[in-house]
């Protein structure tokens, strides 16, 4: 989306004659302007960066002291314990039953909020809130919603003649039920991405394809989608991050139980940092994620300039 | 054809609402249940009776008031810093020609792509040896800049055209004067919109206070709702269900009155976070 911008400003800034930009006699204030926010990203992203790459060569002791050299232990460790291949391995299948059913979801209930006549307004704002609200609240919510016993689920599922399912301490369906709320929550943020995304599809595009007869699914996957790429790249990267990140429904829900089942990974980077104090461990398992979600970030980037050259 | 079509979409439209819907409604129908009604009615929808003590319960156990005055604080602390940080940087990646731009604002461009949750080991090793663990200022300073502010406030100060950058340098206006008169004005739009993303993010943000607020007291609303739940009222459903009212109504009620800047800022945005 930004990348459309950008495009039309470069656009926008070609036409216009070429015009100098302030330039300052000294640099000094210019620079001055620069400097807390320098400082911030210094000291808050980038140290801490690299930072998480050097603290996985080492052992790190909690409690502050010296750290020992122990080269690539640390990452053997995590790539061998097999509590941490089982959170890496729930990650990927929690990504995967979230982001397919939350972009399906998204774009449906965005191109159908979009052609909604009348209360088109509350509709589109009951879809948008379980995005807004406070995820820990939420989930708080679920876990009474799913609960084995009283839980309202179970309630239903007991009127209809069903047995009750133990939702979340069950190995078999903690992670499907923490997907499921995954799903609610991330569905409504990807309608909101779509949404804001079929706003920038011009009227006369409409125009056009009515005049064509083009209509219905050809003129979505042909006209619409092509139109939204960048949108639909955008949802898709967000959809992925925040999935492969899920950590607050999980702690609040399950707390990563039972026996791992819905353990993920960064649970499982909490837990072998502060849980067993292994921060070099954490570190290592950190840096293998960010390496992977810095990777994801490349790939939109290249994907959105390749569609735009 | 045309009718089946039209009802088709009012039912999945009808259904989608009420999904969304659902989880709030019932999270209002429990905190004004009594404890016998939720366990052993819980399929009624409409509650037989109203018990407003959930709401006294959540917030004196759960200790709301201290959570939400921290959270408040917590909150717009963040948001003066950023905004203090972010302005005159986005200001100077926009509007001003100096050497080394380039470089400083592809390093803003690659931060973008840096996710806030998994440094926060890291970030947790150095606050720690600073000895600022356990402290207000170190629940803050971590989000005293955001990279994405900065990207986001200078798309929307690349708009801003350069005949009033020159206006004002004619007018004798210095960058402290040319900024606060004439860009911030401008840019006030997108400045609002990331105001509502950044009190957004860490009202709700729960990861970093877990990790660094170790007493109760620097509790922020989350984080209170949370521990709650692992102390003694892992069943009082009641109160649980009034605490998570409590806790996500300002964000609701900051929502619908942002709804449109929100969005904006959501449709504006990169890689959030």
């Amino acid at each position: 989306m930004t990348t459309l911008l950008r495009d039309e400003k470069i656009v926008i800034a070609a036409r216009l004659p070429a015009q100098p930009l302030r330039r300052s006699r000294t640099n000094l204030v210019p620079a001055l302007f620069l400097l807390p926010a320098g400082i911030g990203i210094g000291t808050f992203v980038i140290v801490p960066a690299v930072l998480s790459l050097a603290a996985s060569f080492f052992s790190v002791p909690l409690t502050g002291g010296a750290w020992t050299w122990v080269g690539l232990a640390n990452y053997e460790h995590v790539l061998t314990d097999a509590a941490v291949l089982q959170a890496i391995g729930n990650t990927l299948v929690y990504s995967v039953i979230t982001i397919v059913p939350s972009l399906g979801i998204g774009l449906c209930l965005a191109l159908l909020a979009n052609s909604v006549a009348r209360g088109r307004a509350f509709v589109r704002t009951a879809l948008f809130l379980p995005m807004t609200a406070n995820l820990v609240a939420m989930a708080v919510v679920f876990r009474w919603l799913f609960a084995f016993q009283g839980g309202f689920i179970n309630q239903v599922l007991g009127f209809a003649g069903f047995g009750a399912v133990n939702w979340l301490g069950d190995t078999s369906t903690s992670l499907l039920t923490l997907a499921m709320v995954g799903v609610w929550r991330s569905a409504s943020f990807s309608m909101m991405i779509f949404f804001a995304g079929l706003a920038t599809v011009p009227g006369t595009i409409h125009e056009a394809t009515r005049a064509e007869g083009i209509r219905g699914w050809t003129k979505l996957t042909r006209i619409t989608l092509p139109i939204m790429k960048p949108t639909v790249v955008f949802a898709t990267v967000v959809a992925v991050l925040g999935s492969i990140q899920v950590f607050d429904t999980v702690n609040v829900m399950t707390q990563g139980g039972p026996q791992g089942a819905s353990e993920t990974i960064l649970t499982m980077t909490w837990k072998l940092g502060f849980g067993y104090f292994d921060l070099g461990a954490a570190s290592a398992l950190s840096f293998l994620l960010l390496v992977v979600l810095v990777g994801i970030g490349l790939i939109q980037r290249r994907v959105l300039a390749g569609g735009h050259k | 054809m045309i009718h089946v079509l039209r009802a088709g979409r009012w039912l999945v439209i009808t259904l989608a609402v009420l999904v969304s819907l659902f989880p709030f409604y019932w999270m209002l129908r429990t905190a004004v249940s009594t404890a016998d009604e939720v366990f052993f009615d819980g399929i009624s929808l409409i509650p037989a009776s109203f018990d407003w003590s959930n709401f006294a319960r959540a917030w004196t156990e759960a200790n709301l008031g201290q959570a939400i005055l921290i959270g408040s604080v917590m909150t717009l602390s963040i948001l003066a810093l950023q905004l203090i940080t972010c302005i005159p940087a986005a200001y100077v990646l926009a509007k001003v020609r100096m050497r080394g731009k380039g470089v400083a604002l592809a390093i803003v461009i690659g931060c973008l792509l840096v996710p806030g949750q998994v440094s926060l080991i890291p970030i947790f090793i150095g606050i720690n040896s600073i000895g600022l663990a356990d402290s207000l200022p170190g629940l803050v300073l971590p989000y005293m800049t955001s990279a994405f502010g900065i990207f986001l406030l200078r798309q929307q100060m690349m708009a801003i055209p350069d005949s009033l950058m020159d206006a004002a340098r004619t007018d004798g206006l210095g960058h402290f004067r040319t900024l606060r008169n004439v860009v911030v004005p401008m840019a006030a739009p997108g400045i609002a919109a990331f105001s509502v993303f950044s009190v957004f993010t860490h009202w709700n943000d729960y990861m970093w206070p877990l990790l660094i607020a170790r007493s109760p007291d620097l509790a922020t609303p989350p984080l209170a709702l949370a521990l709650f739940q692992q102390a003694d009222a892992g069943f009082d459903y009641s109160a649980l269900a009034a605490g998570a009212a409590i806790v996500t109504a300002p964000v609701i009620v900051l929502f619908l009155i942002a709804q449109k800047r929100f969005v904006q800022g959501m449709s504006g945005a990169e890689i959030p976070g």
